[in-house]
């Protein structure tokens, strides 16, 4: 038997890896397809019995009563909401994370204040946060969401932050600072760049944080402000389960995740950070 | 003259401040939201605030006492950890795996990345409830999926039966979040030196010598704080569970944060939730300070 | 104080002589016109009723606008509670539990509504709500807190069809001496339950139930009380759920799923409903909207359209519970908050909601979910016409809400349903039914050790006293 040539084994494991990976995107996504499927299904077709793997035809009528009957502008808000918010926490994160990685301001006593923010028990801080909100006439505002989704993210853009930019060797920044630049010139010309997947991964998450939070959502919206997923909960009635309506709503309050994370995946990759630096 | 930790010359000026400068808008937002919630909270927690009677005066540790009297909270703890403890390291490694496997290049990377990473997306409430469904006996595609291996129809109550609830939640909070460590290690993994990587192959270093003197010294700052991350939102455990047992059979799925709903939200023993919660920061922060000096020791 | 209120009802009671509540309400409202008034309502299918119906009506007759609030029932007591603690005062008009009322009275979230009663004159419409809803879900003491709006009772619902098959008349029978009929008593409801199986599983099954929580604890006080159970001992407040009766009957109840579809364990209202209507199972108890459900009424309607497509419409039988004395279970009621800003707006538009006229149209809408309540529901010729079974499914309603039994209602009673929710789940799950018992009865003692055994007593034996609450 001959042995195969390097080249020979690189086909072979990339067809190996595809076919492992196809089997692992198909395992996770099985779920997923479940419920696009029920959401072109009539209810006939969710109920039976035994479970129909496709519906008889792809009917969007699901989707039509969402926009009909307005259900619609929860994703709307949803979007303000989540993308403001995210926005906010990852600028106003990202300049704390560079400052406690390189300065290391506040030493550990701040870091961990900071980290310590995200073992409150929600439950524990939202009726407080309400009687704030009450008395400032915040309740049910998109700036009071906006807010409070900021402060709860902004833990996790800075430690996430923190991690990737101590990552980036200290000798890139210091050669530009030798180089006559100034610190905020650094952070934008080298920082930046070289922190981008970290940059990316941490704001897909944040967005999806403040995207899927349904308890102050809940609590501090009433009927003007209502989000994605407190809308979502109005489906699910003691005496009643829309499930067309949840599956359907639950495709379109994913989409537009689904279309930032296709966009920000590019910076994903391997080898795109480093070319800057060996030069 | 002061300097920076690396000992580097800050000037007097810009230097200093900025570093202030740049933390002061963060914090004030944490403070803003942060400060007054916790303070309030501890406050109630001495007086004795319950559904029916707003009794604000000062109770001593009368609820704190209740805590060491309380089974069942004891027994939420219990059932936290334990999910946390399986979860979190099937997480970590099934998404370290899927960051290998994408890792070099390869042509429509771009989409299965996209792909893999809607299970995180979507809403934990919707998560539950599909699993649910999925999981239902008559309407489900999982018994169906089981009959058909085993040969015969096969009943599976997977949010009924004891020993099957923790599977069906464990197996729901896993597929939802492992994309997440996928993600954040692709991103860490794609930044390890690749120079480094090369001379080691050219060395004709083993995969596992790589994988431990190069890889994960490179990665550990982020696998740090994916695990804390994760490990604290673990421990706030809450849609999924609701969604698939809500906190059944009995109390047997219960974790701390549904019996915090639980007590908080409908029995509205308000002084009592706040004095737990206390008691959950409390735990929370002696664990994440013990692992944090660990991995800080390390690094 | 006398004298005021009697003047104060002279004009209006002529008026109220001229009008029905509902004119009466409308009239007074009209002063408010141009403002807005909030009303929590449960979310999905309960608020259409106010979004499409009634308060685009009101808008139309009295030009105040309202604005529904809707809240996942799961979360309505914590929204209104909080609301009521943090003096938002942002909800003018409430529905709630009636089981809640004591909780929500004490803590002083709710308006108390007589003076408003008499002063728009609607005593003589109130009397026409059952008496079972009447005299247990609209006072807390002796005040009146609350407009029961719903008729929520436990109907067992079966197969005509199957019952009134000669072949299967005969053979059941020959087989147990007694003529299928829809059972009169729990052992009746095991021996045709398992004969059906028998004789037709796996295409349909004796019976099923919901066996998830919430509900099933609504079943279970039925029955425990049937069997000669009691919640407490009426003295030393110690619960004795955990009596051999107590024992006996989860015993019953875990027995009775052999012969019904696997996995019914997992089963809550909708799955229940879902299998019925496919015809899976031959008997289930439920509460009324099953009926309209299963006779297709409505079915056309887009907002049910989440209802599977009835397959048995035509051949539902109705009938009282076995022992004869159905659960009441959950109702809702049409409350003012006492933290509200517009009480007389609101006060208007829940007297205009409940009343005779405006009421009957509300429980003939296809997609409602409120149960005819009152009297003249019952004999409504119009009600009676939606569906040939009509008359015969609110005969049904009306002698059922006549004989039902009360939901356990005392102070914290929320955590005493959860204790028994657990413990029914506990037994689906296959603990054994002595350690349930004991563990419920367990919960119970230090639920009531917390609030106060001697307060809870007082309450206790308040409730007990009902002719509704113990057979």
């Amino acid at each position: 038997m001959t042995a195969l040539t390097r080249r020979q084994r690189r086909a072979l494991t990339l067809a190996m890896r595809y076919l492992i990976a196809v089997a692992v995107t198909l395992l996770f996504l099985f779920p997923v397809y479940w419920l696009f499927m029920i959401s072109f299904k009539t209810p006939e077709e969710i109920f039976h019995v035994p479970p129909l793997w496709l519906p008889g035809q792809i009917q969007f009528n699901n989707y039509w009563v969402l926009f009909k009957d307005g259900d619609v502008v929860a994703i709307l808000n949803s979007l303000i909401v989540a993308g403001t918010s995210s926005v906010i926490a990852m600028v106003l994160g990202t300049f704390c994370a560079y400052s406690l990685a390189r300065f290391n301001t506040g030493g550990e006593n701040l870091a961990m204040w900071i980290i310590s923010q995200r073992m409150i028990p929600p439950m524990a801080v939202v009726f407080p946060i309400f009687l704030i909100y009450v008395h400032f006439g915040m309740v049910d505002t998109f700036s009071g969401l906006i807010l409070l989704y900021t402060a709860f993210n902004l833990p996790y853009v800075i430690w996430m932050m923190r991690g990737y930019i101590a990552d980036i060797p200290l000798e890139l920044e210091e050669s530009a600072l030798v180089d006559g630049c100034t610190r905020w010139q650094v952070i934008w010309k080298v920082v930046f760049p070289m922190a981008r997947s970290g940059l990316m991964a941490t704001a897909v998450f944040t967005f999806v944080f403040a995207w899927n939070d349904f308890l102050f959502a809940l609590i501090l919206t009433r009927t003007e402000v209502i989000t994605f997923p407190v809308q979502l909960t109005h489906y699910m009635g003691g005496q009643s389960n829309f499930w067309a309506k949840i599956a359907a709503m639950s495709v379109l309050g994913t989409l537009p995740i689904f279309v930032a994370v296709t966009i920000m995946q590019r910076y994903l990759v391997r080898g795109i950070s480093l070319g800057a630096v060996k030069g | 003259m002061s300097t920076d930790t690396y000992g580097h010359r800050l000037s007097v000026f810009s230097d200093r401040n900025f570093k202030y400068l740049m933390v002061a808008p963060g914090i004030l937002i944490l403070l803003l939201v942060g400060i007054f919630p916790l303070i309030y909270s501890l406050v109630v927690s001495f007086q004795n605030i319950t559904m029916t009677d707003v009794d604000t005066s000062f109770q001593g540790l009368l609820n704190y006492k209740q805590l060491f009297r309380d089974a069942r909270l004891w027994q939420a703890l219990g059932h936290t950890a334990l999910i946390t403890a399986i979860a979190l390291p099937l997480e970590l490694v099934l998404g370290f795996l899927l960051a290998q496997l994408f890792l070099e290049r390869m042509p429509g990377r771009q989409i299965f990345v996209a792909l893999l990473v809607l299970p995180t997306v979507l809403s934990p409430i919707v998560a539950g409830a599909t699993w649910r469904l999925m999981f239902d006996v008559r309407f489900g595609p999982i018994g169906q999926i089981v009959s058909y291996f085993a040969g015969e129809p096969v009943t599976l109550l997977w949010t009924v039966n004891p020993s099957l609830v923790y599977p069906a939640i464990i197996i729901c909070e896993v597929w939802q979040w492992t994309p997440f460590m996928f993600l954040l290690l692709l991103a860490a993994l794609s930044n390890v030196d690749q120079s480094q990587l090369e001379a080691a192959e050219l060395d004709g270093a083993s995969y596992w010598r790589v994988l431990r003197q190069i890889i994960m010294p490179a990665i550990k700052p982020v696998v740090a704080i994916a695990v804390l991350i994760r490990g604290l939102d673990l421990f706030r455990i809450f849609d999924i569970i609701w969604a698939l047992t809500e906190g059944g059979p009995g109390s047997m799925t219960e974790t701390i944060s549904l019996y915090t709903y639980v007590i908080g939200f409908t029995q509205f023993d308000t002084s009592y939730t706040a004095a737990v919660a206390f008691l959950v920061v409390a735990l929370l922060s002696v664990i994440v300070t013990l692992v944090l000096r660990r991995m800080e020791l390390v690094k | 104080m006398l004298g005021a209120s009697l003047l104060a009802l002279t004009p209006s009671m002529a008026l109220a002589q001229a009008k029905n509540a509902a004119e009466v309400a409308v009239e007074a409202a009209k002063k408010f016109a141009g403002t807005e008034i909030s009303i929590v309502w449960e979310a999905g299918l309960q608020s259409l009723d106010p979004l499409n119906y009634s308060g685009p009506k009101w808008e139309k007759l009295t030009g105040i606008k309202v604005k529904v609030v809707e809240v996942p029932t799961d979360q309505m007591f914590t929204k209104i509670m909080q609301d009521f603690r943090s003096g938002a005062g942002a909800y003018d008009a409430l529905n709630v539990i009636p089981s809640w009322m004591p909780d929500l009275v004490k803590a002083g979230a709710l308006e108390p509504l007589d003076a408003m009663v008499d002063q728009f004159g609607y005593r003589d419409e109130l009397q026409d709500i059952a008496a079972a809803y009447r005299d247990n879900q609209m006072k807390v003491g002796d005040k009146i807190y609350g407009f029961p709006d719903d008729g929520d009772v436990m109907l067992l619902y079966y197969r005509k069809d199957i019952f009134e098959d000669p072949k299967m008349m005969e053979e059941f029978k020959a087989k147990h001496g007694y003529d299928l009929a829809p059972p009169k008593d729990w052992k009746q409801f095991s021996e045709i339950g398992q004969f059906i199986t028998d004789k037709m599983a796996p295409k349909t099954y004796g019976a099923g139930f919901f066996r998830a929580a919430p509900y099933p604890q609504y079943m279970y006080q039925e029955r425990f009380r049937m069997e000669g159970g009691k919640f407490f001992d009426a003295e030393t407040m110690k619960s004795t759920v955990n009596s051999d009766v107590g024992v006996k009957v989860l015993q019953d109840m875990l027995a009775d799923n052999k012969f019904m579809p696997p996995g019914v364990e997992q089963w809550n209202f909708v799955d229940n409903l879902a299998n019925f209507l496919q015809g899976a199972t031959a008997m289930t108890i439920s509460w009324p909207p099953y009926g309209r459900w299963a006779a297709g009424y409505g079915s056309g309607e887009e907002a049910l359209n989440w209802v599977p497509k009835t397959q048995v419409a035509g051949k539902v039988g109705y009938s009282i519970n076995p022992l004869g004395r159905p659960e009441l279970g959950v109702g809702f009621a049409l409350s003012v908050s006492s933290a509200s800003k517009n009480k007389e707006a609101a006060y208007l538009f829940i007297q205009w909601l409940n009343s005779k006229q405006t009421s009957l149209e509300r429980v003939q809408l296809p997609y409602t979910l409120r149960d005819p309540f009152r009297t003249s529901h019952y004999e409504s010729a119009e009600y009676r016409k939606l569906w040939p079974d009509a008359g015969a499914y609110l005969d049904t309603i009306k002698l059922s809400g006549e004989k039902g039994l009360l939901d356990l209602s005392m102070l914290q009673q929320d955590k005493y349903d959860e204790a028994m929710s657990k413990a029914l789940s506990s037994l689906f799950a296959g603990t054994d039914p002595k350690a349930v018992a004991d563990e419920m009865a367990a919960q119970f003692d230090a639920i009531t050790e917390k609030v106060g055994a001697d307060k809870q007593k007082e309450i206790y034996q308040a409730w007990a006293a009902k002719p509704g609450a113990y057979p």
